[in-house]
């Protein structure tokens, strides 16, 4: 296991503006932010079956590079390929429990099966997007007289111009995202074929699901009894669509979408399934994570003097990092217990848990 | 317990209109008793405010593991009419997808 973290830590670019082993132009660039997922497997970087298994295929209609500012084009370009810091990461896990078997079934999950969970998105590329548009938006909120009762609410109207840049552009840095986690997954497996000395077959590595939890999208829905077009705001939150929605993979449509749940770096992360429920009370939606207990200064008070590496080592999961102060950020303790926030969706109905992965090898930013 | 919201079931808190001035429809947190304990009140707030937002429907919603994030909490869910409503950078966040 410490060799796999080794090798993994070596070939996927992790840490605070770390750059990608990707060249890219400006035009490439411009052709990743259209196609997402797709530019990355039409590169090699992956396999079409791949696409099937992510949200909205890995690429949203309508991003427009055009709308994007030279800064965010310019970190985009180094950072594509990239893990990032903070919260984001890559690990190796088990099946720890399966709590529906048909389902586990249907998304291949067995008990103590080998996982890779990989968390991260569009890195600076989103970030200076958002920063960007939060600028037009609080002139747009002026500009259209809309009363707010914080500043950093700022917002348009769905069909102003203002709100259709930021959705286009929005759309390119979700693109990106799965751009990203596509070309992340393709060097996970070439660096596990490669240490393990194994064939693509051998390995058998194929992807369960690949799903967004901040992101804006347009979605039909039906309140009140009266089917609504509306855009749904995920912030921190995944969506979690139910059996037989159109929009699921035909391997999934009995069982509905999965969501992934990625946990801290010492406890768990989940699988769960969209639901009727969901879609019937939270517009086919659910929780993200485990969601912070410490601020991370707190954090890295809390950890001084301790070497989290070695406490989590003790208790069988080997980690590499950039660096100590993301450990410390990152420990346990930071954040709430993933699974008393899964118990809360399952019990409310909006989502059914189906598998525990617990985390054995650990690649942080 | 958050003065000024109410728990509706085991896993729901409610943030009734009125909670801030200018709320459209009320707030809805999944969390249980034992979650609630580590609900920050200016989460709280940050789901009542969105609530305000036009064109927002049925809910401002928020998840187990809400905590303040840009505006909107982060863990938060809303929905907004495409005819009446908005779109805000701070209800997906920095860090896109």
């Amino acid at each position: 296991m410490k060799d796999l973290v080794e090798v993994l830590y070596r070939e996927i670019p992790a840490g605070v503006g770390s750059k990608g082993k990707l060249r890219l132009t400006k035009e490439d660039e411009k052709r990743l932010l259209r196609k997402g997922a797709r530019w990355a497997v039409e590169e090699g970087y992956g396999e079409p079956e791949d696409l099937e298994h992510t949200e909205s295929g890995g690429m949203i209609e309508g991003a427009d590079p055009s709308l994007i500012s030279d800064k965010a084009i310019e970190r985009g370009k180094a950072q594509q390929g990239t893990l990032g810091s903070g919260n984001h990461f890559l690990e190796i896990q088990y099946v720890q429990e399966i709590y529906d078997r048909e389902a586990a079934d249907a998304l291949g999950l067995f008990p103590d099966q080998v996982t890779i969970m990989i968390h991260t998105g569009s890195r600076g590329f989103g970030h200076q997007v958002c920063t960007d548009y939060l600028e037009v938006m609080e002139k747009a909120a002026r500009k259209y007289e809309i009363k707010l009762p914080d500043r950093e609410l700022a917002c348009a109207p769905f069909n102003s111009p203002e709100a259709q840049d930021y959705m286009a552009a929005m759309k390119a840095a979700a693109n990106y995202a799965w751009a990203n986690r596509q070309c992340i997954m393709h060097w996970t497996r070439e660096a596990i074929m490669k240490a393990l000395k194994i064939s693509p077959g051998q390995l058998g590595l194929s992807l369960v699901y690949d799903v967004a939890h901040n992101i804006a999208k347009v979605e039909e829905h039906t309140v009140n009894g009266k089917r609504m077009i509306l855009v749904v705001h995920r912030k921190g939150a995944t969506r979690a669509f139910p059996p037989g929605h159109p929009e699921l993979p035909e391997a999934y449509k009995n069982i509905g979408q999965p969501v992934l749940i990625p946990g801290d770096m010492g406890r768990a992360s989940f699988v769960l399934i969209g639901t009727e429920k969901a879609m019937a009370e939270t517009f086919g939606s659910t929780c993200h994570g485990a969601g912070r207990v410490l601020s991370r200064h707190q954090a890295i008070k809390r950890a001084k003097g301790r070497a989290i590496w070695r406490e989590m080592e003790d208790a069988g999961i080997m980690v590499k990092s950039t660096g100590k102060r993301t450990l410390a950020e990152e420990m346990s303790e930071a954040y709430k217990d993933i699974t008393n926030v899964v118990d809360v969706v399952h019990r409310a109905g909006i989502s059914k848990k189906v598998a525990k992965l617990r985390p054995m090898g650990v690649v942080k930013g | 317990m958050i003065e000024g919201t109410k728990r509706i079931d085991e896993n729901t808190i409610e943030i009734p209109i009125g909670f801030v001035d200018g709320m459209r429809v009320k707030g809805l947190i999944f969390v249980d008793r034992g979650l609630e304990e580590f609900l920050e009140e200016g989460a709280v707030k940050q789901v009542a405010n969105v609530a305000t937002l036009p064109g927002i429907v049925k809910a401002s919603l928020a998840m187990p593991d809400i905590h303040t994030g840009y505006g909107f909490s982060i863990g938060g869910v809303a929905a907004f009419d495409i005819n009446e409503g908005i779109v805000s950078p701070g209800g997906v966040g920095y860090d896109i997808n």
